[in-house]
C-alpha cells in the first residue's frame, strides 16, 4: 500500500475524483466508470486504491460546487447548497468549507472503521448464504434502488427489468445456448457492463448537458483564500450529539443496498433540523444542517464497501462500479473474498483510510485547482470526457465493437433519461443480473423446481419482504402516490 | 409532451413484447430436471410486458399533462436544444466510425473542433487551441505514459500514428 504507485494512485485518484464531483454535469459514478477501464493494467491493490479514492474524493468534491456556486456537483450535496452556500452568500464561504471538509473527513473516517470491523463480521455470517439468499439479496438491492430511484416507481423497475434484460443477452453460461444475439459476433459474448455503463452514465449525460444554453464562467461566491474564517473547536464541541449521529446515520444507510450517500444525507440533514436547537436558522446557512449532510455522506462510503465486500452486493451506483472492477480483476465478488484474496480486501480499508486522510490536503488543493477550471470553456470539457469514454471503451478489449456499444448506450441513456427512466437500476440491473439468474436456477435445482424455497428458508424471506417492502413504502408513506405509481 | 410520452412507452411495450415473442423459443433448451434457458428471460420480459402494459394504460388515462405532477419526466428541449443534440450524436458517430480507418489522433482532430462548435463555443482562441492540444495530452498521457492502445488507422494513417505512438 506504501509503495510509491499506490501513493500516487490515491493522490490521482482523489484529485480527479474531488473534480468529478465538483464540476456539474460529471458525477462521482461517471468519474469512477470513466475511471475502470484505465485500471486494467494495474495491480488489484493499485486499481482499487485510485478507485476508492476517486469514489471519496468525488462525493467530498459534490461540496465544493454546492458552497461556491450553489449548483450540487452531486444529488447528495443539496442540503450543502441550502446551508453552505447561504454561508458563502454571508461572506463565509472559506467557513462553510472548513467546516464541509473537516467533517466528511470526520464521517468517512468513522465508515472505515466500522467498515474494518463489520466487514469479516458480515462475511462470515454470509457463508450461510445459499443461492435462495443470494437471489432475495440481488432483488432487494434492484427494488430498493428501483423504489428511490426519484420519480415513478413503475419507470424505476422498469429500468432495473430493462438492466436484467441486457445481463441475458449472449451465451447462456449454463446450456451454452445462444440468446438474443440476432447471430451477430459482437454480442455473442454478452455485452460488456463496463462499455454499457460508460455509455448510459457519461455519454448520455453530455448529450444531455449539450441541449443546455452555451455555460459562460460563473464567479465564486465570497471565497477569499482558505486562510481566513477557519471554524471554533467550540462550534463543534456545541455540535457532538449532532457530529456522532450523522455518521452513524450515513454508515447504516449506505450499508442498504442501492441507498448511498443522497438518502444519507437527506436523512441526518433532516434529522439535524428536527433535533436543533435553531431551528429557524435552517434554510439560511444552518452550520449543524451542514455538518450532519456531510458527516453523514462521506460516512455513506464506508457503509457501501462493507455491503460489497462482505455480501458482493453494492450499496450505491458507485459501488455498482466497483463489483465491475473486482470482476476485471478476476475476483469474484462475495463472502469469500476476504478469505480467498485478504491483501486485496485489506488493501482496499487501507485505501479508503489514507484517502479519507489525504483528502485533507487534497481537497484544499483541489478547491485551487477547480477555481482554475471553472474558467475553462465547458464545452471543452464536454469534448474531453467524451474523449475519455473512446479511449476507455477501447481500451478494455481493443476492439473496435466496444466503440459502437459504447455509442448504442449512450443514445439508449438519452432517451431514458428524457423519458424519466431512471439509469441507475439499469446500470444495477446489468452487473446484477448473471448473479440473479444463477442463483435462482441453481435454487429451483436444489428444491427440484419447487419455488417454495425462496420463502421458506428464513434469511431469504426475509430478504424478499425487505424487497416487497422497498417498493410499497413510498407508495404507503404517501397515499397520493399510488396515482404516481 | 403527453403524445411523445405515449409513443415512447408504446415503444417500450413492442420492444418488451417482441423479445417475449423471442423468448419462448430457448424455453425447451434444458438439460434434465433443469429449468431451461428461457426460464429467466420469461420471467423477466413477462415481468417487464406487464409493466410497460400498465404504464401506457396510465399515460393514456393520465389527466395530468402538466409537467409539475410528473417531475419525472424531464421539459421537453427547444429546437435549438435538440439540434445540438443531434449534431452532437452525429460528430460522435462520425468519431467511432472514423476511428478505425484514420487513427485516433487525425479522428480525434476532426471530431473536437465541430463538436465544441455545436455546443456553441465561439471563442477563437478555444476553437484553434483545443483540438490540437486535447489531442496532444491524450496521446502524451494514455499512448506513452500509461502505454494504453489507440486505434492506429489502416495503410497510410496507420503509417502516421506510429510517428507518434
Amino acid at each position: 500500500m506504501f509503495l510509491p504507485q499506490n501513493l500516487l494512485a490515491l493522490c490521482l485518484g482523489g484529485l480527479w475524483g474531488l473534480m468529478a464531483g465538483a464540476l456539474p454535469g460529471i458525477s462521482t459514478s461517471m468519474g469512477v466508470v470513466l475511471l475502470l477501464p484505465f485500471t486494467y493494467s494495474m495491480s488489484p491493490i493499485t486499481a482499487f486504491t485510485i478507485l476508492v479514492s476517486a469514489y471519496c474524493g468525488g462525493i467530498t468534491g459534490g461540496s465544493i460546487t454546492s458552497i461556491l456556486f450553489g449548483i450540487p456537483g452531486e444529488p447528495s450535496s443539496v442540503p450543502t447548497v441550502i446551508e453552505g452556500h447561504s454561508l458563502a452568500k454571508q461572506g463565509r464561504a472559506a467557513y462553510a468549507l472548513w467546516v464541509f471538509l473537516l467533517c466528511s473527513i470526520g464521517g468517512g473516517l468513522f465508515s472505515v472503521f466500522v467498515m474494518m470491523a463489520a466487514t469479516p463480521l458480515i462475511a462470515n455470517f454470509a457463508l450461510r448464504f445459499g443461492p435462495p439468499e443470494y437471489f432475495a439479496l440481488t432483488l432487494l438491492g434492484l427494488s430498493v434502488v428501483s423504489g428511490l430511484s426519484g420519480g415513478s416507481i413503475l419507470k424505476g423497475v422498469l429500468s432495473a427489468l430493462f438492466g436484467l434484460f441486457l445481463a441475458i443477452v449472449g451465451t447462456d453460461g449454463i446450456t451454452g445456448v445462444e440468446r438474443f444475439t440476432f447471430g451477430t459476433t459482437i454480442l455473442l459474448g454478452g455485452i460488456s457492463f463496463v462499455t454499457a455503463m460508460v455509455g448510459l452514465l457519461a455519454v448520455s449525460e453530455i448529450f444531455i448537458e449539450a441541449e443546455e444554453p452555451f455555460k459562460e464562467y460563473q464567479e465564486a461566491s465570497g471565497y477569499r483564500g482558505m486562510r481566513k474564517d477557519l471554524p471554533k473547536l467550540s462550534e463543534f464541541k456545541r455540535n457532538l450529539v449532532n457530529l456522532i449521529r450523522s455518521p452513524i446515520i450515513g454508515t447504516i444507510v449506505g450499508a442498504l443496498p442501492g441507498a448511498g450517500a443522497t438518502i444519507a444525507a437527506f436523512l441526518a440533514y433532516g434529522e439535524a433540523a428536527r433535533t436543533s436547537k435553531n431551528p429557524e436558522k435552517f434554510g439560511k446557512g444552518a452550520v449543524d444542517g451542514l455538518m450532519a449532510a456531510e458527516c453523514a455522506n462521506n460516512a455513506s462510503t464506508g457503509g457501501s464497501m462493507t455491503i460489497l465486500l462482505s455480501l458482493g452486493i453494492p450499496g450505491s451506483n458507485t459501488t455498482a462500479m466497483m463489483i465491475a472492477a473486482l470482476m476485471i480483476h478476476g475476483l469474484q465478488p462475495g463472502p469469500l473474498l476476504l478469505g480467498q484474496r485478504p491483501d486485496v480486501v485489506y488493501g482496499i480499508f487501507v485505501a479508503m483510510l489514507m484517502a479519507n486522510l489525504f483528502l485533507l490536503g487534497l481537497t484544499i488543493v483541489g478547491i485551487r485547482i477547480f477555481l482554475q477550471l471553472t474558467r475553462l470553456p465547458y464545452s471543452v470539457f464536454s469534448a474531453t470526457i467524451l474523449i475519455l469514454c473512446v479511449i476507455g471503451a477501447f481500451g478494455l478489449s481493443n476492439s473496435v465493437d466496444d466503440l459502437y456499444v459504447m455509442f448504442a448506450f449512450g443514445i439508449i441513456g438519452y432517451f431514458m433519461r428524457k423519458q424519466g427512466f431512471p439509469v441507475a437500476p439499469a446500470v444495477l440491473g446489468l452487473v446484477l443480473g448473471d448473479l440473479a439468474e444463477l442463483s435462482l436456477r441453481r435454487s429451483l435445482l436444489l428444491s427440484l423446481g419447487d419455488p417454495l424455497i425462496l420463502i421458506t428458508r428464513p434469511i431469504s424471506a426475509v430478504l424478499l419482504c425487505g424487497a416487497v417492502l422497498s417498493i410499497l413504502y413510498p407508495l404507503l408513506k404517501k397515499p397520493k402516490a399510488l396515482k404516481e405509481v | 409532451m403527453k403524445r411523445s410520452q405515449l409513443i415512447a412507452n408504446a415503444a417500450v411495450l413492442a420492444f418488451f413484447l417482441f423479445m417475449l415473442i423471442l423468448a419462448f423459443e430457448l424455453q425447451e433448451v434444458r438439460r434434465f430436471g433443469e429449468v431451461g434457458s428461457g426460464f429467466w428471460p420469461l420471467l423477466v420480459l413477462s415481468s417487464a410486458t406487464l409493466l410497460s402494459l400498465a404504464l401506457l394504460i396510465k399515460e393514456w388515462r393520465s389527466k395530468s399533462p402538466l409537467k409539475e405532477e410528473r417531475p419525472e419526466v424531464k421539459e421537453g428541449p427547444s429546437s435549438e436544444g435538440r439540434k445540438k443534440v443531434i449534431l452532437s450524436v452525429i460528430c460522435l458517430l462520425f468519431y467511432v466510425v472514423l476511428m478505425p480507418f484514420i487513427g485516433f489522433i487525425l479522428s480525434t482532430l476532426l471530431f473536437i473542433l465541430p463538436f465544441v462548435l455545436t455546443l456553441g463555443e465561439r471563442r477563437r482562441w478555444v476553437l484553434a487551441l483545443s483540438p490540437p492540444l486535447i489531442t496532444a495530452l491524450t496521446v502524451l498521457v494514455f499512448a506513452k505514459f500509461i502505454a494504453m492502445p489507440l486505434p492506429k488507422g489502416m495503410g497510410f494513417f496507420a503509417a502516421l500514428s506510429r510517428l507518434f505512438y
